[in-house]
């Protein structure tokens, strides 16, 4: 217990000094901004500069709920640029240790390759979990302010579902980013099958049950609904057991010293 | 610490690095582990540092199994490598922590670890801006700070230029007092300055565990050495045939000549080399040196 938190306490200065503590939030401030601002003004933004001759705007485009709103946040913003950028700033998380050697020399301390492991997901968990939340309250309140209201309990509902596929994001990223070599192809990886992940929400109940991008969808319909999905508790425990099962493959990996591959 | 090292086996693949490797270390014993590149020194030493696993084989130290040992073990890599963004007072703090050193005894011994290595000054730097030699000492800092019973280095000068490779030799020479030292090189000189046994590997196998002097007398065959002009080498034919001689190798103009008994066959020879008027430019009784033994037992046996 002792080491985690010297390990976790490492992760957050080098995040500090890596300036990690404020770019990222700022990355889902704007992202959360970008979405009640565009959707708010982009009529009169065509309007302005298409001259407006010749287009039709759907009025029910302004006259969205603050529900819909903030779901299209969700799902199009933070699902998309928004996780990009949190696989690409998480890539390292591991591999960085086994290419400089630093992994090696930790473990060649009296300490546990699960400490290691939860030093390493907990702090970028935390810092991940943080820029969403704020990048979201920023959406929260634009929302708030150019549409109708949202209901408190509905913002922190979904919230709690997205935080948990955020959860599934960084640590399927740490998996990748124990088992590869290259930067480049831990990105691509977790990348595409994140996307591929999100992409699917929707085709068969079957493979939502399973999936864990789901959340991101039962965090949606609460603020567009108003009503909790009641499969979505079941659909978190899943999560849960991939998480579980993808920290197993992580310690395995690493107490099997598979990392040293040269 | 006792460490014991038991029919160690590690591949990479179909490439076999050490190769059923034992031996044992006495408390307070230094031990230098020699080796040409590639020879398997650095495998040997990551799994007695725990890692990397053997195929087969464990290391065990005071009988017990290495990883349940860590605590005892401070690891001095090849190329020490520490985050960039830390300062040298950070590096030993987080390492020292996690060997289990409490923050209070860090802030006493912190200052006197890096006084003792020559960091002194240098505590608030980033170790990105250090040079080669300084990281090197940075190492044996952090490998020393939670005063180890066992300490085991990799290649500890072989990347250092002469100053800082005399430093690091002294370092160790004083920290020799008071712990078991394994530490492998390709160098001879170093390891002849401070261990006393050395351990010769080759292609993954223990070729050689012996001492200095030991090497040195059962290598001090006894020889001649004459150096002579290239108008005389018919004479060599000559020699070959003397009865005593058992054994005669030429390099150039050199004539390496090994005998039965070097205080009697010596004036023979002589002798006999003034009777065929040969030239000679040198005539003298040859040891080997610690580098020819090394070299002969390292390539010889191929």
């Amino acid at each position: 217990m002792n080491k985690f938190i010297v390990l976790l306490k490492k992760e957050f200065v080098q995040m500090l000094r890596d300036l990690k503590v404020i770019w990222l939030p700022i990355v889902f401030i704007f992202l959360g901004i970008t979405q009640p601002i565009v959707t708010y003004y982009l009529p009169s933004i065509l309007g302005a500069l298409g001259g407006g001759q010749g287009i039709t705007i759907d009025p029910s485009m302004t006259a969205q709920k603050g529900g819909e709103v903030l779901a299209a946040t969700l799902g199009s913003q933070f699902d998309q640029l928004g996780f990009m950028i949190l696989v690409i700033s998480m890539m390292g998380i591991i591999q960085t240790d086994k290419a400089n050697g630093m992994l090696a020399f930790i473990l060649t301390r009296p300490v546990t390759v699960i400490s290691y492991i939860a030093g390493k997901i907990v702090s970028n968990y935390l810092i991940a979990a943080f820029s969403v939340t704020i990048g979201y309250f920023v959406s929260y309140l634009y929302v708030n302010y150019l549409f109708t209201d949202v209901s408190f309990s509905h913002m922190i509902t979904a919230l709690l579902f997205y935080l948990v596929w955020v959860l599934f994001i960084v640590s399927f990223t740490t998996m990748i980013s124990t088992i590869f070599n290259s930067q480049g192809i831990i990105a691509l990886i977790s990348i595409v099958f994140l996307i591929g992940c999100r992409i699917i929400v929707g085709l068969s109940p079957v493979i939502d049950f399973v999936n864990s991008a789901s959340m991101s969808k039962h965090a949606m319909e609460v603020l567009i609904s108003g009503s909790v999905n009641s499969k979505a508790i079941d659909n978190a425990l899943v999560t849960l057991f991939w998480i579980v099962l993808i920290l197993f493959v992580i310690n395995y990996w690493i107490a099997n010293k598979k990392v040293n591959h040269e | 610490m006792k460490l014991e090292i038991k029919n160690v086996t590690k591949t990479f693949r179909e490439k076999i690095a050490v190769n059923n490797f034992s031996m044992k270390l006495k408390p307070g014993e230094c031990v230098g582990l020699i080796g040409p590149n590639g020879a398997g020194k650095s495998t040997l030493i990551k799994v007695i540092a725990d890692i990397i696993d053997p195929q087969a084989g464990e290391v065990l130290l005071n009988g017990k199994k290495i990883s349940k040992m860590k605590r005892e073990i401070g690891y001095l890599p090849q190329y020490p490598n520490f985050f960039h963004w830390m300062t040298a007072k950070e590096t030993l703090t987080f390492m020292g922590q996690l060997s289990g050193l409490q923050k209070k005894e860090l802030t006493i011994s912190i200052p006197e670890i890096l006084t003792k290595v020559g960091l002194k000054g240098e505590e608030n730097s980033k170790v990105g801006t250090f040079s080669g030699g300084m990281k090197q000492r940075l190492g044996i800092a952090q490998a020393l700070l939670h005063k180890p019973s066992l300490i085991i280095m990799d290649e500890p000068v072989s990347a250092l230029d002469p100053i800082g490779r005399r430093e690091v030799l002294n370092l160790i020479e004083e920290i020799k007092k008071d712990t078991t030292i394994l530490l492998s090189t390709h160098i001879l000189g170093d390891a002849e300055e401070i261990c006393e046994r050395f351990v010769i590997i080759k292609n993954g196998t223990k070729i050689e565990d012996t001492t200095i002097t030991e090497l040195l007398n059962r290598n001090s065959k006894n020889k001649i050495y004459v150096e002579i002009t290239a108008k005389d080498q018919e004479w060599i034919d000559v020699v070959k045939k003397l009865p005593f001689v058992e054994e005669i190798e030429v390099i150039g103009h050199k004539v390496k000549i090994i005998v039965e008994n070097i205080d009697k066959n010596k004036n023979v020879i002589l002798e006999n080399a003034l009777e065929h008027e040969v030239d000679i430019v040198k005539f003298e009784i040859h040891n080997d040196t610690l580098e020819e033994i090394f070299l002969k037992l390292v390539v010889g046996n191929e």
